[in-house]
C-alpha cells in the first residue's frame, strides 16, 4: 500500500514539474542529459571514410582517421584529423580546441610547406573539404554551444522521439536554427534538419546503424548528410571505433599535428 | 653532399627497422611540367618559347619502436633546356625521437616559419631551392640537429645546423635566369660551408594572437651576388650574418592581421668593389647604383592582412583579399631578391568543391619605380590521383630594376602531378 502512494506521488509530482518547465527548460534539460550520456568515454579514434556524392551521384571518396580526447571540466574536447586520401591530400591534419564559451581554436597543417595555419573561426559555416558538412557540424557538440527549445514527442524511424530545436549561440554559424530528433531511450540524434540563414531548409543529417561500445557510449555506423538546395549529399561511414586507448594533451599539440601520420 | 650524421642515423634506422614490423609507408609523386613563354629571351643563348621537365618526388616513411620514426623524401627534377634546374635533392633523411618532455630529430629536414604570403623573410633555416620555383618556397635540404620542447608557456625549438648547402640558380641557358654561369661559391666564414650555425624560435599563441620570436647566427642563405670578370661568371657570396625574426598573426572576424619582420647583421651589402682574397667583386648594378654600404645592419618588414568572406554569393566558395606591403630599409641599395618598397594586392578562391580547386591571383607592385608584376597560380584535382596546377606571371619591370632581365620572361605553366 506504501508502495503504491508512493508511485502515484512521484508520478503527480513529475508531471507537476511538467507543467512548470517550459519548453526551453525541456530542450535544455534533454541536451544536458544527452551530453550526460555521453560523458567519460576518456578518449577514442576510428576511421572515416567520406564520400562526396553530387548532383548526379558521382562519388569521390576521402579516407581519413580522428582522434578525439575528451575535455574535463571547462574545456571542451579536442580532436586532431588526419587526411590519408584524396593522396595529393595526405598528410594534411586539422587540430580542433572545442571551448564550451569562446569560439574554437582550430589550426591546419599543409605538409608541403611544413605550414600551420591557425583557421579562423569565421570560417565555421564554410564546407568541410568540399564535403556537405560544414566545419561547425563535425566539431564537438558542446550543450553551451546552442540555446534549446522542446517542440514535440514524435515517433522517428520506429522510435519515440523528443523533437527538439536548438539555436547556435555563435554569431559565424551558418544556421537559424536546427531542429533535432533524440530518442528517448537513448538520447541519441537520430535526425538534424539544418535551416540557413534565411530560414530555409538547408539539409538534413541522418545517422544510423548505432553500435553500443564500452556498454556505455553510442556511435552511429553511417551518417549521410543530404542538400536539399543543390541536390548534393556526403556520407560517413565509420569503421574500427576504439576506446580508452591511452591517449593524452601530448597528442593534440601544434608539434603532434606537424607529425601526424 | 658530406652529411655524416644523416647516414649514420639512416644506418641505424635500417638496423632498426629489420627488428620492427612496423609497416613502410611510400608515396610518390611524378609531375610533368610544360612551360610557355610570351617572347624569345633577350639573355642567355636559349630561345626556346617552349620548355619540359618532369620532377619525381618520393616519401617513405617507418614507424619504429620507442616512438621513433624515420623520413626519407627523395626528389629529381630533369629539364629539357636548362642543366642547372636538371637537379636532384634529400629533401629530408630524419630520424625523430618523440620522448615525454621533448622531441628530438636529426639528418636532414625541413622547417617553414613565417606568416605572410608574399614575402618569406623570417624563414631561413632552409636553403631556396631557387631553380625549382620564383616564390621561394621550395626548399633544400638541411643537415640539422633539432630539439623541440612543448610546454604551457610555448614551443621552444633549438638548432644546431652543421652544413650550409648552396642556393640554387639557373644555368645560362635556362629562362629565368640571369643568362650566365655560377662560379663556386665564396664564403665569409674559413670554415665554409661547415660552419655550424644555430637558431632557436619560441612561438606561442594566446586566443587568437599568434605570435613568434626567432634568432639566427651562422652562414647567410641569401648570397650576394659578384660578377667575376675574368671569368664572366656571378659569383655568389655567404657571408656570416646574425638574424633576428619576429612573426605575429591575428585572427579577427575575417580577418587575418600578420605581419613577419627581420633585423639582420652582417649582410654584404652593394659595394662597390669588395676584395674577396684576389677577387674583385663588384656587385650587379641596382636603382641606387652601386654603393658601397658593408656590414650595415638592416631591417625588413612585411606586413598586411587577409579578409575573408566565407561562402559569397550564397554560393559555397570563399575569397580572400591579400593587402601586404613590403619595405627593406636598404632601400635603393637592397639585395636585388628583396622588396624594397612593394604592395601585394591579392585575390584568393577556395571552390570548397570536390576538386579542391583554388586560384591565387595577384600584382606586386613597386610604387617608387612604378613597375610591377602579376602572378596566377590555381590547381584542381582532375582524377582521385591527378591533379593539374597553373602558374602564370607577367613582368613588367621598370628599366632600372634589377628585374629588367625578366622583361621578356612572362610565362604560362602548366604541371600536371600524377600520385601513385
Amino acid at each position: 500500500m506504501k508502495k503504491v502512494i508512493g508511485i502515484a506521488l512521484v508520478a503527480l509530482l513529475s508531471s507537476v514539474s511538467a507543467w512548470s518547465e517550459t519548453p526551453e527548460e525541456k530542450g535544455l534539460a534533454i541536451a544536458v542529459e544527452a551530453d550526460k550520456r555521453g560523458e567519460g568515454f576518456g578518449d577514442s579514434q576510428v576511421e572515416l571514410k567520406m564520400v562526396l556524392i553530387d548532383s548526379k551521384g558521382t562519388e569521390a571518396p576521402r579516407d581519413m582517421r580522428v582522434k578525439t580526447l575528451e575535455g574535463l571540466g571547462e574545456d571542451g574536447d579536442k580532436s586532431l584529423m588526419i587526411f590519408d586520401t584524396p593522396i595529393d591530400q595526405k598528410g594534411v591534419a586539422m587540430l580542433t580546441y572545442t571551448h564550451k564559451e569562446k569560439s574554437d581554436d582550430q589550426w591546419l597543417y599543409l605538409p608541403a610547406l611544413k605550414r600551420v595555419k591557425k583557421i579562423s573561426s569565421k570560417n565555421k559555416s564554410g564546407p568541410f573539404v568540399g564535403s556537405e558538412f560544414a566545419f561547425e557540424d563535425i566539431s564537438s557538440q558542446e550543450v553551451e554551444k546552442y540555446t534549446y527549445k522542446y517542440l514535440r514527442d514524435e515517433t522517428y524511424d520506429g522510435k519515440d522521439c523528443y523533437v527538439v530545436e536548438r539555436y547556435p549561440t555563435d554569431k559565424y554559424s551558418g544556421y537559424t536554427k536546427q531542429v533535432a530528433w533524440i530518442d528517448k531511450a537513448e538520447y541519441r540524434a537520430l535526425k538534424i534538419e539544418f535551416y540557413d540563414r534565411k530560414k530555409a531548409l538547408l539539409k538534413t543529417l541522418e545517422n544510423k546503424n548505432y553500435t553500443l561500445y564500452l556498454d556505455k557510449f553510442w556511435r552511429p555506423g553511417l551518417s549521410e548528410m543530404k542538400n536539399h538546395q543543390t541536390d548534393k549529399a556526403t556520407r560517413l561511414e565509420y569503421k574500427g571505433y576504439e576506446f580508452k586507448v591511452g591517449l593524452n594533451d601530448k597528442e593534440f599539440t601544434k608539434n603532434s599535428l606537424k607529425r601526424a601520420k | 653532399m658530406k652529411a655524416p650524421i644523416a647516414i649514420s642515423v639512416f644506418l641505424s634506422a635500417i638496423t632498426l627497422s629489420a627488428a620492427s614490423m612496423a609497416e613502410l609507408s611510400m608515396t610518390t609523386q611524378l609531375d610533368y611540367e610544360s612551360t610557355f613563354f610570351g617572347a624569345d629571351s633577350q639573355i642567355g643563348e636559349n630561345e626556346d618559347r617552349w620548355n619540359q621537365s618532369i620532377a619525381l618526388r618520393t616519401e617513405l616513411y617507418k614507424e619504429l619502436e620507442g616512438d621513433q620514426s624515420i623520413t626519407f623524401k627523395p626528389f629529381y627534377r630533369f629539364d629539357e633546356h636548362d642543366e642547372e634546374r636538371t637537379h636532384g635533392d634529400i629533401r629530408e633523411l630524419i630520424w625523430h625521437k618523440v620522448a615525454d618532455n621533448f622531441e628530438l630529430k636529426a639528418g636532414i629536414g625541413k622547417v617553414f616559419w613565417g606568416v605572410t604570403e608574399s614575402s618569406h623573410l623570417v624563414d631561413i633555416i632552409n636553403q631556396t631551392d631557387a631553380v625549382e620555383s620564383l616564390d621561394g618556397e621550395q626548399k633544400l635540404g638541411q643537415p640539422m640537429v633539432q630539439l623541440m620542447l612543448e610546454r604551457d608557456w610555448g614551443n621552444l625549438d633549438l638548432f644546431v645546423l652543421p652544413y650550409h648547402r648552396e642556393r640554387t640558380f639557373r644555368g645560362k641557358d635556362g629562362r629565368l635566369g640571369l643568362g650566365r654561369d655560377f662560379a663556386d661559391a665564396v664564403y665569409e666564414s674559413s670554415d665554409e660551408e661547415n660552419h655550424v650555425d644555430v637558431a632557436a624560435r619560441f612561438y606561442t599563441y594566446i586566443d587568437e594572437f599568434e605570435y613568434a620570436v626567432s634568432v639566427f647566427h651562422g652562414t647567410s642563405r641569401e648570397p650576394a651576388l659578384g660578377f667575376d670578370q675574368t671569368q664572366g661568371n656571378v659569383l655568389p657570396y655567404y657571408p656570416q650574418i646574425t638574424q633576428l625574426g619576429l612573426e605575429m598573426q591575428y585572427l579577427n572576424e575575417g580577418w587575418a592581421w600578420k605581419f613577419e619582420g627581420i633585423v639582420r647583421d652582417g649582410m654584404l651589402q652593394n659595394n662597390q668593389s669588395t676584395l674577396l682574397g684576389d677577387i674583385s667583386f663588384p656587385v650587379f648594378n641596382t636603382a641606387g647604383g652601386l654603393l658601397v654600404a658593408e656590414d650595415e645592419q638592416y631591417f625588413a618588414t612585411t606586413a598586411g592582412f587577409e579578409y575573408t568572406q566565407v561562402g559569397i554569393w550564397d554560393t559555397r566558395i570563399d575569397l580572400g583579399w591579400v593587402v601586404e606591403h613590403l619595405y627593406d630599409s636598404r632601400q635603393e641599395e637592397a639585395s636585388a631578391t628583396a622588396f624594397e618598397h612593394d604592395v601585394l594586392l591579392a585575390t584568393r578562391w577556395a571552390a570548397n568543391d570536390a576538386a579542391s580547386s583554388t586560384l591565387l591571383a595577384g600584382v606586386l607592385f613597386d610604387y617608387e619605380h612604378q613597375d610591377y608584376s602579376l602572378s596566377v597560380e590555381g590547381e584542381t584535382r582532375i582524377l582521385n590521383n591527378l591533379m593539374l596546377s597553373v602558374e602564370a606571371r607577367v613582368f613588367a619591370p621598370d628599366e632600372e630594376n634589377p628585374q629588367w632581365d625578366f622583361r621578356d620572361e612572362d610565362f604560362v605553366r602548366l604541371t600536371l602531378s600524377y600520385y601513385l
